[in-house]
């Protein structure tokens, strides 16, 4: 019993020390500009205020980075299950010479840094007359995006007994029909799941944001608003935390509806889906 | 005529040979078993005549068409899966439905003839229920279901009771003869089952390391085994083998085997002298009196008999059926005897064919045997 208590106590502190940032950010967003910097600091607004949410959507260029991520993550996400799903299908289904090597070779691209990755990319897409577009980060994310995706497709495809399938072709599908109608309905949670990370993924990513894109057109949020609100001489706090919030906002949304079919794409390939 | 016909059929994986040259005829309406120890190539086979699998060289023929490039779908078979392979997204009057659906069948018609499927098979109630939810007999007879309900040319069985319990399993195989002479349909079922095999089939193919050993009606598989492998893989308990040498003496053979001899009397063309091999079904020993001196090792009692295994001077086990009434205790000296004219003859090796003259030992299998026998060489 004591240790129960305990344990609970100790994971709840952890909680709050994981969440505390989270809500600093929703409570500073709401706070007036005068309240920010008191000290001592006030642990809820005194005043609420959504003036940062407003200032945000009708006096910046808000709306068009997110709309930009949107495009952007949507874009690539589509791209990534569509490139994997096939891919994985293939590695798991038709034997031929170099499956095996070429599964790992694609994951060998996993393991590099994306550091050493972005020159020669950005290279390729200034060469390509990609650079400052949209389709430069999708090309960019579904190369970081494309292996993990093929991989975690890969163990729940695995996990798809042969014999659906065949019994699909003897009942009279083609291949392709037998592939629509039992495959996919099967792989739904694994390719859920997969699709989540990869909108995650390209949602959150910067490093390549930063590097391969420097137009406002094509900005996507992530890059958009840290450009946008801090530069060298100031920081503008509380737009940033209402930024923040609302960049948090949608993967909240997506998070809380789909979340069980993440931790089982986690846990895929030691147990079947 | 022959509704099935594989002919020098070989099929490799690799540097790997599962099937080598195999040739079946096999007739309308028949009940045939391939029965084999697992990796024999009876389950390739069966997805060769499928067509999930395609064979490396020879040809398949179902009807009067040879199917070698012809897709699962329109081949006119329908497969029952060891694994069931129900969809588990369809509910159980989905899956029944979906080989109509894939046949154009219009929806109108394709309800009724799933009603009817269900109701032959029981599972009118269950036509809502997801796989999941039902037991493992019930999933079995939606496989069957799927099967029956678009009326193929051939059934296709890979192992489909071997998931189910003791007593479900005796069940659905006699559902399954019934079924067969209900719909009088062309069946090749896989097994490693012998006691399937040898109820069920009017003939049973039995495979060892892709290769057909033989290819016969069930008594004539058990009563004059073609070779070694088939004698000891068939019969529980398994017929006795003992590895000896063949001497001939003016036309009479006799076989050698340490401690014992036995007059095999005359033996085929294909007798030679030196290493052979005999076997000796249990029922063909009396254990109790005779020339053979032993120790009682082991007693099994199964109620009807007792299966006794017997321990010659040398090491050698032999296993016999004594009746209830008689128990022999661990340890003690027995005598045993061999009926000369239930033993068979086997050439050296692991598949040494029978060397016996006549067909049969015994009583001649049943003329249907023989008739079929005929009818197909």
């Amino acid at each position: 019993m004591l240790r129960k208590i305990a344990f609970n106590l100790f994971a709840w502190s952890i909680v709050l020390m994981v969440a505390f940032p989270l809500f600093w950010m929703l409570v500073t967003s709401v706070k007036p500009q005068f309240e920010l910097f008191r000290r001592p600091p006030t642990i809820l607004p005194e005043t609420w205020t959504f003036e940062h949410y407003w200032k945000l959507l009708s006096d910046t260029n808000f709306l068009g980075y997110f709309w930009n991520s949107v495009i952007l993550s949507t874009t690539t996400t589509i791209v990534v299950v569509a490139i994997a799903t096939v891919g994985a299908y293939s590695l798991v289904r038709f034997r031929y010479k170099g499956r095996e090597s070429l599964a790992f070779l694609v994951l060998f691209t996993y393991l590099l840094p994306s550091v050493v990755l972005i020159l020669p990319l950005y290279l390729m897409l200034v060469q390509l007359g990609l650079s400052n577009t949209i389709t430069s980060l999708v090309i960019a994310y579904t190369t970081f995006a494309l292996p993990y995706a093929l991989w975690l497709l890969r163990s729940f495809m695995a996990g798809i007994p042969e014999d659906l399938e065949s019994a699909a072709l003897v009942d009279g599908a083609s291949r392709l029909g037998a592939f629509w109608d039992i495959i996919l309905p099967q792989l739904l949670p694994g390719i859920i799941s997969t699709a989540l990370f990869t909108f995650i993924l390209s949602w959150n990513e910067y490093l390549y944001a930063l590097v391969l894109v420097n137009s406002d057109d094509a900005r996507p949020l992530t890059t958009g608003v840290m450009n946008m609100l801090i530069s060298s001489f100031n920081i503008e706090w509380s737009l940033l935390m209402a930024a923040s919030v609302m960049m948090s906002v949608p993967l909240i949304i997506v998070f809380a509806f789909l979340q069980s079919y993440l931790t089982r794409g986690f846990g895929a390939g030691g147990v079947k889906g | 005529m022959a509704d099935v016909v594989l002919s020098n059929v070989h099929k490799k994986f690799g540097t790997f040979t599962a099937v080598e040259d195999l040739n079946l005829d096999i007739q309308q309406g028949e009940f045939i078993s391939l029965l084999g120890p697992s990796g024999c190539g009876k389950t390739t086979t069966l997805r060769m005549l499928a067509g999930l699998e395609f064979p490396t060289s020879g040809e398949i023929r179902i009807g009067d068409r040879v199917v070698n490039d012809v897709p699962p779908g329109d081949r006119d078979i329908a497969m029952v899966f060891q694994s069931y392979a129900l969809y588990p997204h369809m509910s159980v009057g989905q899956n029944i439905a979906y080989p109509l659906k894939k046949r154009r069948v219009p929806k109108t018609e394709r309800a009724g003839m799933v009603a009817k499927t269900a109701e032959m098979l029981q599972l009118t109630p269950l036509l809502h229920r997801k796989p999941k939810e039902l037991s493992g007999g019930q999933q079995q007879r939606v496989a069957l279901g799927r099967a029956l309900v678009r009326d193929p040319k051939v059934f296709l069985l890979d192992e489909p009771l071997s998931n189910l319990d003791a007593k479900l399993r005796g069940y659905m195989r006699a559902e399954l003869i019934e079924l067969h002479q209900r719909l009088g349909r062309t069946m090749v079922y896989v097994t490693h089952d012998q006691l399937e095999a040898m109820t069920m089939s009017d003939r049973i193919a039995v495979m060892e390391g892709g290769k057909l050993q033989q290819f016969a009606p069930p008594q004539e598989v058990y009563r004059a085994p073609a070779n070694r492998f088939v004698a000891s893989f068939i019969g529980t308990p398994g017929m006795n083998i003992v590895d000896g040498s063949l001497h001939e003496d003016a036309g009479r053979w006799t076989f050698t085997a340490p401690g014992f001899s036995v007059d095999a009397g005359q033996l085929g063309p294909d007798a030679r002298p030196g290493p052979a091999a005999m076997g000796i079904r249990p029922e063909g020993l009396t254990i109790g009196s005779g020339p053979i001196q032993g120790i009682t090792q082991l007693v099994e009692q199964t109620g009807h008999e007792n299966i006794t295994v017997v321990r010659l001077e040398d090491g050698l086990r032999m296993t016999g059926r004594t009746a209830p009434d008689r128990l022999w205790r661990t340890g003690e000296p027995v005598q045993l005897s061999i009926d000369a004219r239930q033993a068979h003859f086997f050439a050296e090796g692991p598949t040494g064919k029978r060397l016996n003259r006549d067909v049969c030992t015994m009583d001649a299998p049943g003329s249907n045997g023989t008739s079929l026998k005929e009818a197909t060489s």
